[in-house]
């Protein structure tokens, strides 16, 4: 019996707390369930099998790594909320004869059950929905090859050592606030750290400058490379930012209202004013986190969803022919390719569309007002990532014989075609050399017009070889010798799978039988590309989750916290001549501008990054503003919708509280 | 007509399940003419907080009814009963019930700032009050950084300010020390003497022995009741303390 008295009491105590340790609970056991479904998935040996599994597994590793480290801020931040809660339980246990000892032994039964029971339950859940989650990650993959799943025992093992290592820490730093408190303290728990916040000018300054900063960053980025370079910069401003406006902020502009007699003094703001400062200080850090993981989910998922719808699009940028075979200008290797298409063209089945062989001289090259030069000028300043082109000479009688024109050209004349924007410039200046420019066209068999993208191309005709032999020459040899190529690009049609087995087999049959060809499919792309892109997906719709879980956890607590320590509020301000409606109505207005002053700042974040982002999926080509915008406008309806559902279910708990006798 | 008539006054409380029915108030009459200070005594379950709700509109009766200025405000709607309260009622709390989100001046202003009233008018009324009450010097600070004694000093200047009737006072000294419990009790009577009419319940002998009459409470009726009549406090303090122990000891010859 005496031996289990504090299993019992450990258990008594959980089940009166279930109010709080209800969400805990919950909290451990999706902690648990995603990091193990994470760690399966990326740990599933059939994964290697598939194409472009090398990006897929570091996506999959890199989720598992950010799962484990925000379970443990999120396991740790629910903990002490708890202990907070329950110090003053503590306290009473201490006065009526419980030494440190007995408190502590009770709190490792407590641990001990919550832990187990959530490892349980956690790694019950992983593993019914690991299997799920792998069918939902090999649809978006577009596998049609089965992939076997079969639990992870391995995985199985890592979480538990992983989250009963958490649990431990949690529990030696509830010993360690037991230890360094008195009974008094602890029954006093509830009701410290009562003083009015500080605004710090400073810590305002800062954060403002740091939220202008990381905006001003986000809305001026030109380039995508900039875009990607800077991101990580203007997302930790904007964190700092946020952080700096919840804490000082907000109580800088409350102060500052509250300075104002004739504003201050009336019924309506009093109340709210002087309440607002209060809860601000208590709720800020709380209010910022939620902001900032609302933010992440957004960005997460409304830039993954818009990359794997738009991942059709990506690929016709980067791919405007189904196929590219590129060989030296050589007659025998000229005729190898003709052959080799034609005769697995026979053997597959397929029809050719749009066949286009033209030579041509390519070079990456740097294009600035109307110059395009081979190399980066000597005394360029600046970012040369936003003047970096391709260049595609080719001569006019191959031009006439694709486009099925009949153009003529001077020496130092010219045709030319900009892919992105226009080029607008009567003469170009190759180097050192000048042309004047015949005709800008508006379209070209060979590539589409947009308005952007991430990197321009030129295409420029020139009258004959001759000129064209002339350039060459002038091109700096010092990297590899400049020599004239041929290339054959064309459109396939029939179904995706004989398209994919004709490409297939067509670069097998040229790599092996024409050395020093290339050949370039869309289709054999495709497949690497949805591995890239729907394994982006899926971590961002699963870390997406994560975060929302954590959000709604921290939205529930706030919300318990607040309901206490309003409850006295509300009785006091009743005593002192307030109507219930009056005292209801004004809380009531106040939680909501506490709860949704973070959604707001979200809004506003995602639509200062809005740029950003656009600019950093140019990086993978996505140049579809409008279907990346339908994706974020989409994502935060969505979310906030949900955020209203949350807040309203968590309003009832809070309203529960308040009316307790 | 007396300021404050209370007329056969019956609480009973009904457990929330139904089942058993405790009674809190049986039949309380007694009434307050203006410009009295009056203690209501009785041990822990006597009914006095109940009584004292009943009269605070916090509560409603059983049956009965309460008269202030010959107005019943049992029959008040709910909707007015706040602003009733707010002009027309002070309280002082055993427990201060000060906010902490407010400075002492702004705890001080909350009911004026309720009833609309303009912030020069407010400090108007407040310095008088401030210097009466010896707070003039910590109206800038919150609550959570001053003594018990000045927090329930600016409890009373809350309670004064609105120039209420009635001043309601439950235990004020329940939670003071002894030195700043005679310091109020000091000022309640200064507050008095101003014409201020008082009604304050306690347990506290000492806190009894300043009022001007003092009732007794036991199970949910008046007993008997002492008028000061020429005693002095020490005097008036003795026959308290002498009535409790015959109450106590079960004596119903008193009344």
């Amino acid at each position: 019996m005496r031996k289990l008295f504090y299993p019992k009491l450990a258990l008594t105590n959980l089940k009166k707390n279930r109010s709080t340790y209800f969400p805990y609970m919950l909290t451990c056991i999706v902690s648990i369930a995603t990091f193990y479904t994470m760690y399966s998935i990326a740990d599933n040996p059939g994964l290697t099998q598939m194409p472009g599994y090398g990006t897929l597994s570091m996506i999959l590793w890199l989720g598992t790594v950010i799962i484990a480290l925000f379970s443990t801020a999120l396991l740790f931040y629910t903990n002490s909320f708890l202990i907070k809660r329950r110090k003053k339980e503590l306290g009473l246990y201490s006065i009526l004869g419980m030494e440190k000892r007995h408190i502590v032994k009770t709190l490792f039964f407590e641990t001990l059950f919550t832990s187990v029971l959530s490892l349980a339950l956690g790694l019950l859940l992983g593993a019914l929905f690991s299997k799920l989650l792998f069918l939902i990650l090999l649809y978006l993959l577009n596998l049609s090859t089965p992939i076997v799943f079969a639990l992870s025992w391995g995985g199985m093992g890592v979480t538990a050592l992983l989250f009963a290592g958490i649990f431990l820490l949690t529990l030696l730093t509830n010993f360690w606030q037991i230890h360094v408190s008195n009974p008094i303290t602890l029954l006093k728990g509830g009701q410290t750290g009562e003083k009015e916040p500080k605004a710090s000018w400073l810590l305002t300054l800062i954060g403002i400058l740091a939220l202008g900063g990381g905006y001003g960053i986000a809305l001026t980025v030109q380039s995508p490379l900039d875009a990607l370079l800077l991101f990580f910069l203007a997302a930790l401003l904007v964190i700092i930012g946020t952080f700096a406006l919840f804490t000082s902020g907000s109580i800088a502009l409350l102060k500052l209202m509250r300075r104002n007699k004739r504003f201050y003094y009336k019924p309506k703001n009093f109340i709210s004013v002087s309440g607002m400062i209060y809860r601000m200080k208590q709720n800020a850090v709380g209010l910022a986190n939620i902001c900032i993981l609302s933010t992440m989910v957004l960005v997460v998922v409304s830039a993954t969803v818009s990359l794997y719808l738009g991942q059709e699009r990506i690929l016709d940028e980067r791919f405007p022919l189904d196929i590219t075979i590129e060989c030296a200008d050589d007659q025998a290797q000229v005729d190898g390719v003709r052959l080799a298409v034609k005769e697995q063209q026979e053997k597959s089945g397929v029809a050719i569309t749009d066949y286009y062989e033209y030579r041509n001289f390519s070079f990456v090259g740097f294009s600035q007002q109307n110059m395009i030069l081979t190399d980066i000028p000597k005394d360029f300043q600046g970012n040369a990532t936003n003047y970096i082109c391709n260049v595609i000479l080719l001569p006019l009688e191959d031009y006439n014989r694709i486009q099925g024109t009949n153009e003529t050209l001077e020496k130092d004349e010219v045709l030319l075609f900009a892919h992105a924007g226009q080029f607008a410039s009567q003469t170009l200046w190759l180097d050192e050399r000048s042309f004047s420019v015949k005709k800008e066209l508006d379209s070209f068999v060979l590539r589409e017009k947009t308005e952007t993208a991430p990197q321009n191309s030129f295409y420029v005709v020139l009258s004959d070889l001759d000129v064209l032999a002339e350039i060459m020459a002038a091109y700096p040899q010092d990297s590899e010798p400049a020599f004239l190529s041929c290339t054959t690009q064309f459109n396939l049609a029939g179904s995706d799978e004989t398209v994919t087995a004709f490409s297939a087999a067509l670069r097998e049959e040229c790599k092996s039988s024409i050395p020093g060809v290339s050949v370039d499919s869309r289709s054999l792309n495709r497949e690497d590309w949805y591995a890239t892109f729907g394994g982006f997906l899926f971590l961002g719709l699963f870390l997406g989750m994560l975060f929302m879980m954590a959000m709604v956890l921290i939205i529930y607590y706030k919300q318990i916290s607040e309901g206490y320590d309003d409850h006295d509020r509300f009785e006091i301000m009743q005593k002192v001549g307030m109507s219930k409606q009056e005292v209801k109505k004004t809380i009531h207005k106040q939680i909501l501008m506490v709860f949704f002053l973070p959604l707001l700042l979200a809004c506003v974040h995602i639509a200062a990054a809005f740029p950003v982002i656009s600019k950093l999926l140019l990086v993978f080509s996505m140049t579809d503003t409008a279907l990346n915008l339908t994706c974020t406008v989409v994502t935060v309806l969505f979310f906030a919708l949900l955020y209203a559902v949350v807040y309203s279910l968590t309003a009832r708990a809070y309203y529960r509280i308040i009316q307790e006798k | 007509m007396p300021l404050l008539e209370v007329k056969n006054l019956k609480k009973i409380y009904t457990t929330r399940f139904g089942g058993s029915q405790v009674q809190a108030l049986e039949n309380v009459s007694f009434s307050v003419e203006e410009g009295e200070y009056v203690a209501i005594m009785g041990e822990s379950g006597s009914g006095k907080t109940t009584l004292l709700n009943i009269l605070a509109s916090l509560d409603k009766p059983t049956g009965g009814e309460v008269l202030l200025n010959g107005r019943d405000i049992v029959g008040i709607k709910d909707k007015e009963l706040a602003a009733f309260r707010r002009s027309h009622l002070g309280f002082v709390f055993q427990d201060f019930n000060l906010l902490d989100t407010f400075s002492i001046q702004d705890n001080i202003f909350l009911p004026l700032v309720l009833s609309g009233k303009s912030y020069a008018e407010m400090s108007r009324r407040l310095s008088p009050i401030a210097e009466q009450l010896g707070i003039t010097e910590i109206l800038k600070k919150y609550p959570y950084e001053v003594s018990g004694g000045q927090k329930q000093r600016s409890a009373v200047a809350r309670a004064l300010i609105t120039h209420p009737q009635l001043i309601l006072a439950d235990e004020p000294t329940g939670a003071l020390d002894s030195k700043a419990a005679a310091h109020l009790l000091r000022l309640f009577s200064d507050i008095n003497r101003g014409g201020q009419t008082i009604l304050m319940v306690t347990h506290s002998t000492m806190a009894a022995s300043h009022a001007g009459r003092v009732l007794f409470i036991k199970d949910g009726v008046v007993f008997h009741q002492i008028y000061r009549g020429a005693m002095t406090n020490e005097e008036l303090y003795q026959k308290v303390s002498d009535t409790l122990t015959a109450l106590t000891t079960g004596g119903g010859g008193l009344a």
